[in-house]
């Protein structure tokens, strides 16, 4: 093996190991630190829900963050677990002493010298799956454009999640693509075949095998292949339909 | 370091969602994050042929599509293989793989070609095509970028398809990629017209796309909009200005 290919050998190993077994709290952690960097906040934290619907600390940029994370998740009060409830995002939230809407997680986030919250839904296909959380040591609003990219971060979060996720079940999954990429070809060829025989467009094709296959209670892939393999002929397929009497 | 550059990735990814174009968005980043002129994505079924997902640029789009028609080049071997594929110098090497596809894709405007199989553990969903316009080797971040790209396309692909109505292409999948159908359209065509198989329908097609020096994307909808047909009778192509091609 040449010098070239054992590294090429090396690396591909790496890659593999780093995104099959991809540590989602790892990746996390590393986009948590990003934010704060990212935008003027002093702590970020994601919690993510589990199929049960139960909220879970993923990952933060701090200790302190993590503590008032799971303090929340714990008491089920604070401006997460509102976040993550309702799917809106919370934004330039001052925290007071007065405070009555979270009389448990004020005090101790303040104690922790945090002033103000936001927290962005991590949302995905219409569900919201988790929500990224940013605490700042000081009052007064974010810039417009920081919230923009404040949401703009919780969608990366949200992407990790769904390709941690997709890790678990690809073998079903692609069985599943090229079954229904291979099904599709098969399809446009006996529409190519059918427009060719009968002198009509790809539309009226297709329409044609959707017929033949609700007429015979067959599924529409089998009809194509039928005709792809030319086990059914087209002067079958086109000839009864022609022949039914306009209603 | 890796977890630095996946994050990367996945934040390139939300941008393009957020602010590019519907489609496309994995080749884009896939050109994006390595720092290449541009890159192409192509699915793999029925064990062997090449199905185009996506292309970032005309450019890639002309050289995805050129492999296609001549069966061969770097996408084709990273489909079938474990193993990445790296041509620096596409213009000088002494290389005998590829002829048919070298010279043309030379005169497309790759410098350098490279392709990287897209595939999770032992499942092979495709290739990741990417070019450069002027000659030159990939670096090792460069590589290793293009590798954990490939992994991130594997998974994205499959997500896309997980919601779909058993049987078909996800909804998801089709916005997001550019398929064409046309050329699967065309052989069906060409197969009734000149009583071959389909098989032997795709090839006649890519043959007389090469034989063109034209891209069989084009010639397929030539075929499908009926300028240009295969005379059974005399043997040749014609087209819709009654000449033979």
């Amino acid at each position: 093996m040449t010098r070239e290919s054992l590294l090429i050998a090396t690396l591909v190993e790496l890659a593999d190991n780093l995104v099959d077994n991809f540590d989602v709290i790892d990746v996390l952690t590393v986009h948590s630190n990003r934010c704060v960097d990212a935008i003027d906040v002093d702590a970020a934290g994601v919690m993510l829900s589990s199929p049960g619907g139960e909220l879970a600390f993923l990952a933060s940029s701090s200790e302190s963050m993590r503590v008032l994370e799971l303090f929340q998740i714990q008491s089920d009060q604070g401006p997460c677990i509102d976040c993550f409830r309702d799917g809106r995002a919370i934004v330039n939230y001052e925290l007071t002493e007065a405070d009555e809407l979270w009389p448990l997680f004020t005090p101790r986030a303040l104690a922790q010298g945090f002033r103000s919250v936001h927290c962005l839904p991590m949302r995905l296909r219409g569900r919201t799956i988790g929500a990224l959380n940013l605490f700042r040591t000081t009052q007064g609003p974010l810039d417009d454009e920081d919230i923009v990219v404040a949401q703009g971060l919780a969608d990366v979060a949200t992407i990790a999640i769904l390709q941690h996720r997709t890790n678990l079940d690809a073998q079903t999954l692609n069985g599943q693509l090229s079954i229904a990429l291979n099904s599709r070809i098969i399809i446009e060829q006996a529409k190519g075949m059918i427009s060719q025989t009968v002198g009509c467009g790809m539309d009226e094709a297709f329409g044609q095998l959707r017929a033949h296959a609700r007429n015979n209670n067959l599924g529409l892939t089998e009809v194509a292949r039928r005709v792809v393999e030319r086990e059914l002929a087209i002067e079958d397929l086109v000839a009864p339909i022609a022949a039914k009497p306009p209603r | 370091m890796a977890t630095q550059r996946l994050v990367a990735i996945f934040e390139l990814l939300a941008q393009h969602e957020r602010t590019g174009p519907a489609s496309g968005m994995l080749c884009s980043v896939a050109a994006e994050i390595t720092g290449l002129s541009g890159a192409g994505i192509a699915l793999v079924s029925r064990g062997e042929q090449l199905t185009s997902m996506c292309t970032s640029n005309p450019v890639a789009a002309s050289l995805m599509d050129l492999e296609m028609t001549v069966g061969s080049g770097p996408c084709v071997d990273a489909c079938g293989s474990d193993f990445a594929v790296s041509e620096g110098r596409l213009d000088q090497t002494s290389d005998p793989r590829w002829l048919a596809y070298r010279s043309r894709a030379v005169a497309l405007g790759a410098g350098a070609v490279f392709a990287f199989p897209v595939r999770i553990g032992a499942v092979q969903l495709g290739g990741l095509a990417l070019y450069r316009d002027r000659e030159g080797a990939m670096t090792e971040s460069q590589e290793s970028d293009a590798y954990l790209m490939a992994a991130v396309i594997a998974r994205a692909v499959l997500a896309l398809q997980a919601r779909a109505v058993k049987g078909s292409l996800a909804w998801d999948l089709e916005r997001e990629a550019s398929f064409d159908f046309q050329v699967h359209q065309a052989a069906g065509m060409i197969a009734v017209q000149a009583s071959m198989t389909l098989g032997d329908a795709l090839v006649a097609l890519r043959s007389h796309a090469y034989a063109l020096t034209a891209a069989l994307s084009d010639t397929a909808a030539r075929v499908v909009a009926r300028e240009l047909w295969y005379d059974r009778e005399i043997d040749i192509w014609r087209n819709v200005w009654g000449r033979s091609e």
